[in-house]
């Protein structure tokens, strides 16, 4: 887990009707550190028990911002990719 | 026994076996016409377990068709539009609510092709949620495959990992024979469930199949054999890995499906180890422990040197309250136990 520095990836946008509810990743897919494609499925958020997929934005190496299961606001940073 | 088709966590391209069953179907529904879902919630819902995400946004409503609560009604659909050629994958939920419905299951889908001489194919999926360990209580946590495997017609399949649950989809839709596909709801990988990290592994982009009637060797062992299926492989491989620390050496068969039962594989394995022990997380009377013993004991009894085990819930409802539920189902600790004491 590095703190991390390139493209930022956001925890989506989920709940309209409460944009500061915070949610959780589900499951980190990618592993920190791996070699990731743009595009490819990285990890699954969940908000109230609605869940959505996260893709890679580019490609490179991904680095984990957050531990599954712990709190995270919603546009805030999940991970980057170097 | 398959040994190149052993699932994997290598390799960057990791899914949940909810996704993995969902990609399956996808496939086979780009590539044949013919294929199409239906069942309550399987349309913009995605399925109540994931079974069918994103498939109605790629297909719409025309091939994945969102039923009214009507088992009977949109079973009987199926079995219908399956005669007629078509490749329905109809998903009935809960396996728990097979008792609205059974006429037309096991009556019907699993006898026209019999009743007809042959004449008529019935190329039919119908795939339901198993199992237990979330609190959602007696009518809505049974395993239930041992039921449906005794009944004569219809093939039940019940996948441990990602990569089996697309494979096994895939060679269910194209089977032209009705298959029951069981997927545990623990094992699918959902993030709002306990999930163990073997709901997630590697499973290739492209379409393939896993032959209906292989088991698999989890993993390999001397000391003593685990036959078990669904969401008890993975236990059984945890204590497998825990006690091989201690040199205690634990062969763990997935079966992978109960009909066809690939007893070649099991009787391989009790044949080198002679330690026997049956996990199901189904009831523990005529049912999947009780078959496996008796085809032992048909073969050659002197093949265990020590008196089988079975591990399986007793027969008695799945209880709400979670300390009583997990006193009734096959953990982890009990697998050991029963392992240990195999083993002495």
């Amino acid at each position: 887990m590095t703190a991390g520095s390139g493209v930022a990836i956001p925890f989506p946008m989920t709940s309209s009707d409460d944009p500061s509810a915070e949610g959780v990743v589900g499951t980190w897919f990618a592993l920190d550190g791996e070699a990731v494609t743009e595009g490819q499925l990285i990890a699954e958020v969940q908000l109230d028990k609605v869940s959505q997929d996260v893709h890679a934005p580019s490609a490179g190496a991904l680095r984990h911002a957050v531990a599954e299961g712990v709190g995270v606001a919603q546009g805030g940073v999940i991970g980057h990719i170097d | 026994m398959t040994a190149t088709e052993t699932p994997t966590s290598e390799g960057t391209r990791r899914i949940t076996t909810a996704k993995a069953m969902a990609e399956a179907i996808a496939l086979e529904m780009r590539n044949d016409p013919n294929v199409f879902v239906m069942g309550e919630d399987v349309g913009a819902y995605g399925g109540i377990f994931g079974s069918t995400t994103d498939l109605f946004a790629e297909f719409g409503a025309d091939r994945v068709i969102d039923t009214p609560i009507s088992e009977t009604a949109f079973i009987g659909a199926g079995i219908g539009a399956a005669t007629e050629g078509m490749r329905p994958v109809v998903e009935l939920m809960f396996i728990d609510f097979y008792g609205v419905c059974m006429d037309q299951i096991t009556n019907h889908m699993a006898k026209i092709h019999y009743e007809s001489g042959g004449a008529v194919k019935v190329p039919m999926v119908l795939m339901a949620a198993t199992g237990a360990g979330y609190s959602d209580a007696a009518q809505h946590s049974q395993s239930l495959w041992g039921t449906f495997a005794h009944l004569p017609g219809i093939k039940v399949v019940a996948p441990s990992n990602p990569y089996d649950a697309k494979g096994l989809m895939a060679s269910a839709i194209r089977d032209d024979n009705p298959v029951l596909y069981l997927f545990h709801k623990g094992a699918q990988g959902l993030v709002w469930m306990a999930k163990n990290p073997r709901s997630i592994a590697h499973v290739p982009e492209e379409a393939y199949t896993v032959p209906i009637g292989e088991a698999a060797v989890a993993k390999e062992g001397s000391d003593v054999t685990i036959v078990t299926i669904s969401l008890s492989v993975q236990h059984s491989l945890d204590v497998a890995e825990k006690l091989e620390g201690e040199g205690i050496s634990v062969e763990v068969i997935d079966l992978r499906s109960l009909v066809p039962l690939d007893t070649e594989t099991v009787l391989a394995s009790v044949a080198k180890t002679g330690k026997l022990l049956v996990v199901d997380e189904d009831y523990k009377s005529y049912g999947m422990t009780g078959e496996i013993a008796a085809i032992v004991a048909e073969t050659d009894p002197t093949m265990l040197s020590k008196p089988m085990v079975r591990l399986a819930v007793p027969d008695v409802p799945i209880p709400y309250a979670r300390t009583m539920e997990y006193g009734i189902l096959p953990t982890r600790d009990k697998i050991e136990a029963a392992v240990r004491e195999l083993a002495s």
